[in-house]
Formats: C-alpha cells, structure tokens, sequence
C-alpha cells in the first residue's frame, strides 16, 4: 500500500515534469529561447510576494470546482457543468452584498452571500440531479447543457436588473468594500477565500469516507444494483450528489465575487469549469490531492501569464503546458497500472519458485 | 494403444495474481468421455480454455493425433476439429437456429432453405429435437444448448469440450444429453466433461481426471473408483457430517414470514410469480427448488422489497411489511443474501470493513449521528472474519481481492448479523468449492437452530435435501406444491421442476375408478 503511494507521487511529479520539458522544446519554434523562458517564469513568478499572492487567487476556485467535478464522480456520475453553477453562485453572491451591504453589518452580509452562492449553485446542481433520478436524463448533457443557459441568463441579468448604475457596460457596480473577503497578506490581493477551498476539501474528504452519506454515495457511484440491495435510494444519491456538487461550484463564485473581483462581469473566468474537471481527474478525484492539482494549476497559469508578456512567447503557450501535463500524468497512470501488475506477476512467481525450491 | 487424438503437456498457465494451471498433462482418446472433475477455482475450465484457443499457455505443448500444434485462436481449435460449449452459451437470441449454427461458416449469398434442410437432416442423424426454423429465443435452456451442440456437429468438431453442460438443466434433460453423449463417442468421437458434480461423472465419464489447485491429481478409470474416493480427491481432505435435526411442525412454533397471494405480473409479459402462498415457522428452512429462472429470483427479492409486486401480503411475525422498502425491512430483521454476490451482495474495490457496513448504513450499529464509527466497524468485521474463518490479512483489504469462497463467507456473516428474524439464502453455495459449501451448510443449520426462519432457494437438489424441512417447488412463476422433504424422491421432484405435477395425474385416475 505504502509503495503504492510513493509510486503516485513519484509518476505524478515526473510526469508534470516531462509535460513541462515537452511543451518548452515547442519554444524554439517561435525564436524563444526556452531555457531563458523558464528563468524568466519561476523569476518573476516566484520573485515577488504579489505573484506569489496571485498564484493563490487563482488556485481558490479551481480547487473548489475540482472539488464539484470530483464529488459527483465518486458516485460515477459526471457534472461537467460546473460552470454553470459558478455562474449561479456569482450571481446570487452578487445580488445579496449589493443588495444588503450597509443594511446590515459587513461579516453577517459576506456571510449570507455564501451562504445565497451555495443555495444557488446547490438547486441548479438538484435540478441536474432531479432530471436525472426522475427521467433518466443524461447527466453530462443536461449540466453542460445548463452552462449556455445561466449564461445567457446571466447576460440578461446583466442588461436589466443588476447593470451598473451608469448603464454603460454589461457589468454590476463594484460591490462595497465592507463586504469584501479579508486579505490575508498585505501587499497582494489574496484573500482569505484559499482557506475557505482548502477547508471544503478537507470538509469533502470528510464527507466521502468518515460519513453515512459519503459512504452511500460512493457505494451507489461503485455498484448501484448492491446500493439497491441494501435499502439505498440510488435517486436519492444521485440528487444528493449533484446538490453538494452544484454547492461547491457556487462557493468558488462567491469566492471570485467578494474575494477577488469584487463585481460580476460577462464572460469572465469562461474556463474555471473545463479546469476543474481536469484538476478532479488530474488528482484521481482525490480532495486533498485536487488542493495540489489546483495549486499546479494556479503556478502554470501565473507563471505563464508572466512568460506571455516578458517574452515573445503567445499567451496560449499556458494553454499547451497544461494540456501537455494533463496528457502526461493521465498517461502516468496506465503505465503505474501496468507496472504494478507486472510487480503482482512477477512477486507470485517468486513465490512458487520459493515453495518449489522449499 | 493408438495415438491419443489430444495430448495436453505440462501445460501452465498464469495470470497475473495467479497460476492458474500447473503442469498439467491430460491425454484423450479416440471413443471416451474424459471427466474432469474439480472443485470451482480448480483449473478445469482454463485449461480447456488452453486446448480451444481461448486463452494461450504461459507453457507447454499440445498435441493432436500426434502432431504438435499451436492453437491461438478458436478458429485453429475448430479446424483440428476441437469444439468447446461454454458454460454460458454463446447464441444471438434473435436470430433462428440456422442462422445461428452457420454464422461464421459461410460467405457471399446463403440458401437458407438448402442449409435449414441440412441442419434438420444432422439433428435427425444425432436424435438431437431441434426445430431448424425457430429463433433461439423461444428455445428452453434444454434446447438451446442441443444448438451449442448442433453448432460444433456443423463444424465436423470430433472432440467436443462441455463446460458443466448439466448445470442449468432438469434431471430429465440432463438425461437425454447424457444419451447423446454416449451415442456419440460410439461414433468414434471423444467428449471431454468439466463438471463438479460426482454423479455425471459416474454415469458417463469413461476416464476421470481429477484436479485441485490447478494441478491434476489424479487420473482413474471409472471401473477402479468410488464416490468418496473421488470426493477425497477432489478436496484434498474429509469433509465434516452435517446433522439435520428432526423437524416437528408444532403448534408452539410461531409462523414467523407468511407470504399471501404473492403475484408479479409485468405488463405485456408472462407472469414471474403467480398467487404464491406459504408460510414459514420460526426455526424452520423451507426450500424453494426448481430450474435458475422459475421465478425464483424475484420470490426472494419480492420478500425483501426490492422487487415490483402486482399483488399480495407479507408478514413478518404478524405485522404487514408489504408496503416497507428494502431499507424498512432490513431494520425489521431481514437478511438477504442474493444469488449474484457481484452484482447485489459486494462493493469489490471497496475494504472488508466497508463492506460489512453496507446494509447497515442506515441503522445505529456502526453509525453514530451520520459519522462512521470506524474502531467498532473494523473491531467487528475483524470479529467476523475470525468466527467465519475468512481467509483474509486484516479487514482494510478490498473484497475484490478475496476469493470467490472467502467473498461469499463475509457476506454470510453479514446477511446472518443483519437478519436477526428471518434469512433469505439465494443460491448460497453457488460458484463455492466444497469446503466453503460445508461450511456455509453447518451455519445455515446453525441459524436455524436459533430459531431464524430461512428460505432456502437452490437449483442443487442435494442441497435443498440436506437442509430443508419443506420443500416448495417454482416452476414459471407457480408453486407446484409444498411437500415434507422426506416424502419426495429426486424423480418426483424433477418432474414437478419441469412442470408436470404426477400427484394430479395420480389423484385424476383415481377418482375415475
């Protein structure tokens, strides 16, 4: 067992390692010296405390929607509209701190947004969840599906009720600062919305293995007809799971909201979905592994934003290292199958050797 | 003698977690039956698997009619004339009897009039019943298999491999396959049977090879050897007596399940269970006997409430549970241990431990407030393992990763725990070598003797005589009659398996005379 973990950890980091070194080797192609690139990313990634800050922003959400991705799939459901759920929860996050801030105090209305992000994001995951239990509707259709419409709603939102009072651009007023999530470091715009992620992965991990519930989810996820056998509701597992899911996709939009962006604008974080999904299958759908994934996540895209403007390298080389590291580590893990099996095959036959040599 | 038509050679085969075949070496010749017998896990059906191209050696050699020969695939098998009938038969349901039997056999456009005649004339020659017209789909499993045999037959196979050809037959069925096989090995051909069941094997095995633990460990003549003898083989050591207790149906016993007017009738669809009646007493085990697929299955999950029931009442000790789901009636004391462990039974990636809570999720045993009581769960499932003697390191081990009797002694101990009233057991023993059978016989018993009520469903007729007190027969959904065990014979219970009732015949003369 012990091996078996030192094994992930050390395909995993050669893995992103060789994803990294394949997609620099693309660099001379574009007259950019690779070997300075990389000096150039980790100096102006690491050199700074705001980049450093930055990083941490980033990584937030993304652990919070690899978190919803990998909820669902643990009771072997897919809910990849994850997006659209962000988009909910920023909504309601939103509407609650224009709404309410100066009624009532700073803390209490930070916190019923969160609390308004997670109902949001939790219904708009139980109607997914509801569509499938009631009418055996595809899942993966149905949440992607949901994406387009609450963007779309989001956009009329937008034009209507919760434009800016200037009417001007298709974005809310800044939301006051009272209700803002609290920075943590000084000199950076890092909130303390990493501790929320952090906490609901610790929280999730919780949930799925210490729990009455996580255990039926991941019994239904593994073997619904034995579920069934043992007076678990499948349905109700099914709608339970996108519920916490859609939740979780909600929290990382109050995160954005009131941590970071501090108003709701169109197309905006258009990707934190489609990343989430990765992290989640990055990490093996493991929540304290997604809170690395995510990390590595967050490092890539600052490193590469940095790489994008002190280099002649295109934005979109964050875009390749990503996928290349995406595509190495899913690799990784058919060659750990393979050579684990090969470790089984070969410890039987010293096995029989042994007896018959006894 | 001749040249042996097969000659298998220290052949050994292994896959990854284990070595499944170990040197082997069996000989066929021309005009026997070879039987090989074993427990299940043996090895039998692997390396028949070896012989027909299914899967490849890891060593070895095989040899036919004196040549050594390389069988890669089926296809080489069935060129040196070599045909195997897999335990679950390989047909297109929706296609007819000749399309079945010439699938893969022909090219360009088809004479279905000119094959049909064919296939009608080679079933006449081996007095196979076969109609060459009908869709396998409205075959009974009698008859699909004499189209698995048909099949090879077309094929000029001249050995035929069957893989427990008997295992979903009547005794009456199984009785004229036993005839053809004899018929057909006087023509010069030769038929390897793997079975576990020791009677077959007395009746039509010319030659015995006998395996354990993927190895042969012995080869004998039928003429040389006795029943337990060959038992002894087989399991590499005596197997304990189980001691029925008399049975006295008393009325100090509580009825403990009663089952009234019991009816599942899907729309457009033959009835699964008819206006099933009967009761059972407290320490008492009813046996349901009858072909897999009478309606069986759905008996015991209809008991359990997972299953849609048209019609009927349920009664544990008195109290209605017809409208409980599955979830209400484990809390009232059921166990349910289903046929299919894989599928119903067990979480296979998931730890010993885990799987003992599986059916206890929601009650307050190893659950407190909604958290996992993880010290007391594992505590208990250790205890389990121990008193059931589970061959397991420690309970963090998945289930997958047990064999198929270790599996099934876990989920009897939990079935056992969790029905504290009353036992549903579904084909307890199948798929089990004889020690793990022995052993989950004696805690049946045992449970009984406690004062459970157990319904006992086996498609094993030895083993519904060994345990059971009454005796219900299911055939297409209908109970043919509840009898004490001791009063019917195997004839009479076979009969009423393939739906005739001999009693009604019996009683309509009489009360002509």
């Amino acid at each position: 067992m012990k091996s078996r973990k030192a094994d992930f950890i050390i395909w995993t980091a050669l893995a992103v390692i060789l994803g990294l070194i394949v997609s620099f080797s693309f660099l001379p192609l574009l007259n950019v010296n690779p070997v300075e690139a990389l000096q150039t990313m980790l100096v102006e990634t690491f050199s700074d405390t705001y980049t450093m800050g930055n990083i941490l922003v980033k990584t937030a959400p993304l652990i919070l929607t690899g978190l919803a991705f990998a909820f669902t799939y643990k009771a072997n459901l897919y809910n990849i509209g994850a997006q659209g759920q962000f988009y909910v929860g920023c909504i309601c996050a939103v509407a609650v701190s224009l709404g309410l801030a100066g009624a009532l105090p700073g803390p209490l209305v930070i916190l019923l947004a969160m609390l308004a992000a997670m109902l949001g994001g939790g219904l708009m995951g139980l109607l997914i969840g509801f569509l499938k239990a009631r009418f055996n509707a595809s899942e993966f259709l149905v949440s992607m599906m949901s994406t387009y419409v609450i963007t779309y709603v989001m956009q009329l939102l937008l034009r209507t009720v919760l434009q800016e009072s200037k009417h001007e651009y298709l974005k809310t007023d800044y939301i006051d600062s009272s209700v803002w999530l609290p920075k943590f470091l000084s000199g950076t715009s890092a909130s303390i919305g990493i501790f929320i992620a952090v906490g609901a992965a610790i929280l999730v991990w919780l949930i799925l293995y210490k729990t009455a519930l996580g255990y039926r989810i991941r019994v239904t996820g593994q073997n619904m007809d034995a579920a069934r056998m043992a007076g678990i509701n499948p349905f109700v597992q099914c709608m339970i799971a996108f519920a916490i899911s859609g939740a979780i996709a909600g929290l990382a939009g109050f995160i954005e909201i009131n941590g970071m962006q501090h108003m709701l604008l169109t197309d905006f974080d258009t990707d934190i979905g489609s990343y989430g999904i990765g992290i989640a299958i990055l990490a093996n759908a493991n929540p304290i592994g997604i809170i690395f994934a995510a990390l590595l996540f967050g490092v890539l895209t600052v490193g590469g934003t940095a790489l994008g403007h002190s280099t002649d390298a295109p934005a979109s080389t964050i875009d390749l290292m990503q996928g290349f590291v995406m595509l190495f580590v899913l690799m990784s893990f058919f060659f750990r199958k393979k050579i684990e099996l090969n470790r089984m095959k070969k410890q039987t036959v010293g096995a029989a050797e042994g007896k018959e040599a006894a | 003698m001749s040249v042996p038509v097969v000659e298998l050679k220290h052949i050994t085969k292994r896959f990854a977690r284990v070595l499944a075949n170990d040197d082997v070496s069996i000989t066929i010749h021309q005009g026997e039956v070879v039987a090989l017998l074993g427990e299940n896990g043996a090895g039998k059906s692997t390396v028949m698997k070896c012989l027909y191209g299914l899967y490849r050696m890891t060593s070895g050699a095989i040899y036919v009619d004196g040549q050594e020969q390389k069988i890669e695939k089926p296809r080489d098998a069935m060129n040196l004339g070599i045909s195997m009938i897999q335990q679950h038969f390989s047909l297109v349901p929706a296609h007819t009897v000749t399309e079945n039997i010439i699938l893969g056999t022909c090219r360009g456009p088809i004479d279905y009039k000119k094959k049909e005649q064919e296939i009608a004339e080679l079933a006449r020659e081996h007095h196979l019943d076969v109609p060459a017209d009908a869709y396998v789909k409205d075959l009974p499993v009698g008859t699909q298999q004499k189209v698995e045999i048909l099949k090879a037959l077309y094929l000029k196979a001249r050995i035929l491999i069957m893989d427990e050809p008997t295992a979903v037959l009547t005794p009456q069925e199984s009785e004229i396959l036993m005839q053809f096989i004899r018929g057909y090995v006087e023509k010069g051909n030769s038929v390897v049977l793997i079975t576990h069941k020791m009677k077959e094997v007395m009746e039509a095995a010319d030659r015995i090879v006998v395996m354990r633990d993927g190895r042969v460990v012995g080869t004998v003549d039928k003429e040389e050897v006795q029943e337990t003898d060959l038992a002894h083989m087989m399991i590499g050591r005596d197997l304990e007596d189980l001691k029925k207790s008399a049975w006295e149906e008393s009325a100090d016993r509580k009825p403990c399940l009663e089952v009234r007017d019991l009816s599942i009738r899907p729309k457009n669809q033959a009835p699964l269970l008819e206006n099933i009646e009967f009761s059972i007493r407290e320490g008492e085990i009813l046996g349901v006997a009858g072909v897999s697929g009478n309606g069986q299955q759905e008996l015991c999950e209809a008991i359990y409430g997972a299953a849609d029931v048209t019609s009927g009442q349920i009664l544990l000790d008195g109290e209605d549970i017809s409208h409980l789901s599955v979830r209400g009636r484990i809390a009232k004391g059921m166990g349910y241990l289903a046929s299919d462990r894989h599928r119903y039974g067990m979480v296979s990636d998931m730890s010993l431990s885990e799987n003992m809570l599986l059916k206890a999720s929601y009650l307050k045993t190893w659950v407190n407030h909604g958290i996992i009581k993880r010290k007391k769960l594992n505590q208990d499932t250790q205890k389990a393992i121990q008193d059931y003697s589970v061959k397991a390191p420690d309970c963090s081990v998945s289930a997958g990763s047990l064999s198929g009797g270790n599996q099934q002694k876990l989920v009897v101990a939990r079935e056992v725990g969790m029905g504290e009233k009353m036992l549903i057991f579904d084909q307890p023993t199948r798929g089990l070598d004889l020690g793990a059978i022995n052993y989950v016989h004696k805690t049946i018993l045992e449970e009984k003797e406690r004062g459970k009520c157990i319904l006992l469903v086996s498609t094993e007729l030895s083993e519904i005589f060994a345990l059971s007190d009454r005796v219900m027969v299911l055939y297409q959904g209908r109970n043919m009659g509840i009898y004490q065990a001791d009063e019917l014979t195997t004839e009479k219970i076979g009969l009423l398996m393939a739906g005739y009732d001999p009693e009604k015949e019996k009683g309509g003369n009489g009360d002509e005379e």
